[in-house]
């Protein structure tokens, strides 16, 4: 649960990533050759065994290999960060910033850096089953936080016309992206947080503030009438799609946004914009235009508090995108989200011959 | 790509009581599937840390650490007998389809998922509007229950109206089926046989001008 306190704590290893230049997609031009030139480069800096364990076949199961779990508990393939050295992780990172924009990229890195203070505030000290093998906390030597515990895997070669995927995650974050020449998308992508609020440098980061902040807004900003048809009269305490949900479509629910006024519509795509926005911008412009055509059969569902600062979960599901925002077991300081699209996950529309 | 890298001090706001899993709650998500003459279901079953014990204790009855094929489906058996479907007010018996279940390490971790496929045959869903009923009993004491109908896959199916008590324990589902279309061969056959009357009857009307 969330203990307010104020503890100063010394992150003592092995750093903080912190991101304060723009993210390659922020730049004009072809989005795919940079992402394909950022993943080459950083191919170049591996040893033919590194780049043996970083490269999957495209269409391997790797590619639904991912999880919102921390290492320990799930054992992810790629390289992991704290296997590499400086200039590896340097590179490996720059590809991430390439194939994202640099709301995106900032997004990742402050997920990454709450793990790292979750790691040094003892994370993850759950209380194993008494005689559960790995002792408190994980099975075979424990769960595993921090900067250290992100993996990168690409699918395909890196190409600027045959398909490929960039996969970066670890805990509380799956970032998926498959390239088709010029486009790319990133469904399905997880970015959740816990904490959900620390201080870093004397600033108060909140990774995804933004998505509680614009959904809260937006519930407030439906009039009575549209708010008894938003809000489910029921508690939703988890991920409905989440990890393991691929090709799910469930039964929309909440309110059709074909019945919001122009003011109330745009505040709607402002929050799906926290996740699409992910993505590098000229493939985020792209799929919002797809989603905002799809406005009138797109759904929003409220579940829990409409006053900030309470518990709620939200879900926007249209005919090309599902978002979920779920705070997890009743804690607001531990956020799980998930965002889809039902006709092209892992760029299956973009596939099809 | 210029990310620095440093060792700072960092406060904290607020210290995370820091679960990355599911720690308290027995998670019991079931998805609906409705077809004309069947309702899949498919049930996701995740013990948090602080209930796994019991549940595993549950399931593996004779205490050997593991579970087999016969303590697992007898739990599965279990908990179906747990769940209630019925359509238009008939009850459908509930079948076991597969089950899988994890190391019981895993669940004693709060990341182990049991998964439980079942299948109910239903009356053959006629033309109009028709209504399942869904209940899930098991575990109440220490359960957190999603239920959900998946979009349906046979486009005469159409799901009007639903409706769940506040935990998600049930879930009424109003849909409605429409009536057969006629297949188009059928109506091309007869369109054929139409215009063949048609084209008789006009030779015979030429035949018998003057």
């Amino acid at each position: 649960m969330f203990r307010p306190a104020l503890i100063c704590l010394a992150l003592l290893s092995p750093a903080v990533v912190i991101s304060q230049q723009p993210a390659a997609s922020a730049v004009k031009g072809n989005v795919t050759a940079r992402v394909v030139d950022a993943a080459n480069a950083f191919l170049a800096t591996l040893s033919p065994a590194e780049r043996a364990k970083c490269t999957f076949g495209f269409a391997s199961s790797q590619r639904t290999g991912w999880s919102n779990l921390p290492s320990g508990i799930f054992q992810r393939n790629g390289l992991r960060f704290g296997d590499i050295t400086a200039r590896q992780r340097e590179a490996a990172l720059a590809l991430v910033a390439a194939a994202l924009s640099r709301e995106g990229y900032q997004k990742v890195t402050n997920i990454m850096n709450g793990d790292e203070v979750l790691k040094n505030a003892g994370g993850g000290r759950t209380g194993g089953r008494p005689g559960a093998p790995g002792g408190p906390g994980g099975r075979g030597g424990g769960i595993r936080f921090g900067l250290d515990e992100y993996y990168i895997a690409l699918l395909g070669a890196p190409s600027a016309t045959d398909p490929w995927m960039l996969q970066f995650g670890g805990h509380h974050l799956a970032i998926n992206v498959t390239v088709v020449g010029r486009s790319s998308v990133m469904t399905p992508s997880l970015p959740a947080a816990q904490p959900a609020k620390y201080t870093l440098n004397g600033q108060t980061i909140r990774p995804l503030g933004q998505e509680n902040d614009k959904g809260f807004a937006l519930i407030n900003a439906l009039n009575a009438e549209q708010q008894k048809h938003a809000i489910l009269n029921y508690e939703v305490r988890d991920l409905v799609l989440g990890p393991g949900a691929d090709g799910k479509v469930i039964q929309p629910e909440g309110i059709l946004a074909s019945q919001l006024d122009a003011r109330q519509q745009a505040m709607l795509l402002d929050v799906v914009h926290e996740w699409v926005g992910i993505l590098n911008d000229e493939a985020a412009t792209a799929k919002m235009a797809e989603i905002k055509a799809n406005l009138p059969q797109t759904w929003f569902a409220w579940s829990g508090a409409t006053k900030n600062g309470g518990l709620a979960y939200y879900r926007i599901q249209g005919p090309t995108v599902i978002i979920e925002y779920a705070p997890q077991q009743g804690d607001l300081d531990h956020i799980h989200t998930i965002y889809r699209d039902p006709t092209n996950d892992y760029g299956a529309k973009l596939l099809k011959p | 790509m210029n990310a620095r890298c440093a060792v700072l001090a960092v406060c904290l706001a607020t210290l995370p009581s820091a679960s990355a899993h599911r720690l308290d709650e027995y998670l019991q998500a079931t998805r609906l599937s409705i077809d004309l003459e069947r309702v899949d279901l498919e049930i996701d079953l995740t013990p948090g840390v602080a209930v796994a014990s019991k549940i595993i204790d549950s399931i593996d009855t004779d205490r050997d650490g593991e579970i087999s094929n016969a303590e697992g489906a007898a739990y599965a058996r279990r908990m179906l007998r747990s769940v209630t479907l019925s359509v238009d007010g008939l009850t459908a018996p509930i079948l076991l389809v597969e089950s899988h279940f994890p190391p019981p390490g895993d669940m004693s971790h709060g990341i182990g998922t049991i998964q439980l496929r079942a299948t109910a045959k239903v009356p053959a869903a006629g033309a109009g509007r028709h209504r399942i009923s869904f209940l899930n009993t098991h575990q109440p004491e220490s359960s957190v229950y999603l239920v959900n109908a998946l979009i349906p896959a046979n486009s005469r199916i159409q799901i009007a109206d639903q409706r769940r008590d506040r935990a998600q324990h049930e879930l009424t589902l109003d849909y409605t089926v429409a009536g057969n279309a006629p297949p188009v061969m059928a109506f091309a056959v007869l369109i054929g046989f139409l215009l063949a009357g048609r084209l008789c009857w006009l030779g015979r009307q030429a035949l018998q001008q003057p």
